[in-house]
């Protein structure tokens, strides 16, 4: 690090390298200034431990083995860089999800060939018009989902966009907040409602071909 | 759509069950759910669907965590970056 130089400048060259790497931090505190004992233990306490939902997460963006551990060793290595932004007391796990979110945008999205664009407008109308409460609901049966036995419900989430792929863990495997959520995902509220209402009625959909091929017919 | 006997409000039956399975209800609404489904059936239905959909997310969805030299090759470079 550039511990020479006057705290001034050391600042400004965090919120640089900051913008660089898409990286604000989740409230624009003022960053404080740990010691390399604090880093560490703050490193082995608060952020290790989410290890393993973290790594589910990068599996479930990059739908592979070796790019999910190259993502959630990425993830680390930046938050204990930029740990001076992370502050005692807030959600670990939702920051370190977000870094991990900004890191697979930046890094991963543009090697994959997948398509990504969700048409959000249509979202929102799709969420606002009175569809929502007569809408069809699909004929899935909860004895259909109990005999999905096997990768039914995985290649079913992973089937699906990776916007709304991204909700459905954040809520369903997470249990992530509303709040939490908009701010690891950068988007408004209404908007992680609405891609959550539209993500599950996405994968009941899937689950509702499953269950037919399986065999059980409709009602 | 019904209206809750405690309540002024109008009770949306999709929008309360999304805010019970976003996990955004309050236990008050919570509670008065659990009360609304026993009286209404498309409620009912729809709420253990969506319940067993988590469960098997839940089951089968979270299967991939991170390989033990994955979290030894991390601790080790982090050990690095700064001398002790
Ligand atoms: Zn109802």
């Amino acid at each position: 690090m550039i511990k020479s130089l006057p705290a001034g400048s050391d600042f400004l060259f965090i919120i640089c390298l900051k913008k660089l790497l898409l990286l604000k931090p989740m409230e624009e505190p003022l960053s404080q200034q740990y010691s390399e004992t604090e880093k560490h233990r703050i490193f082995h306490t608060e952020f290790m431990p989410h290890i393993n939902s973290m790594h589910n997460f990068a599996y479930r963006l990059t739908l592979d083995a070796d790019d999910a551990s190259d993502l959630v060793q990425d993830t680390y290595l930046k938050a204990y860089r930029f740990i001076d932004s992370f502050q005692q007391g807030t959600n670990a796990k939702a920051w370190l999800f977000r870094i991990l979110k900004n890191s697979f945008i930046n890094d991963y999205r543009k090697k994959s060939k997948e398509p990504s664009k969700v048409d959000y407008q249509e979202v929102e109308t799709y969420y606002n018009s009175d569809d929502v409460n007569r809408q069809i609901t699909p004929d899935l049966r909860v004895e259909a989902l109990q005999d999905m036995i096997g990768d039914e419900i995985s290649n079913a989430l992973n089937s699906l966009d990776v916007d709304f792929r991204t909700v459905i863990i954040l809520c369903d495997l997470e249990g992530f907040k509303y709040d939490e959520m908009a701010k690891i995902l950068d988007i408004p509220i209404g908007t992680v409602r609405s891609r959550l209402h539209r993500a599950r009625n996405l994968l009941k959909e899937k689950l509702t071909d499953y269950a037919r091929k399986m065999g059980y017919k409709n009602t | 759509m019904p209206k809750l006997p405690d309540s002024s409000k109008t009770f949306n039956c999709r929008e309360m069950l999304q805010k019970i399975l976003d996990g955004d209800a309050t236990p008050e609404q919570q509670q008065q759910f659990k009360v609304h489904m026993e009286e209404c059936m498309p409620c009912y239905k729809g709420y253990e669907l969506e319940m067993a959909i988590k469960a098997l997310l839940q089951k089968k969805c979270n299967g991939h965590g991170a390989p033990p030299d994955l979290i030894e090759k991390i601790k080790n470079k982090i050990s690095h970056i700064t001398p002790h």
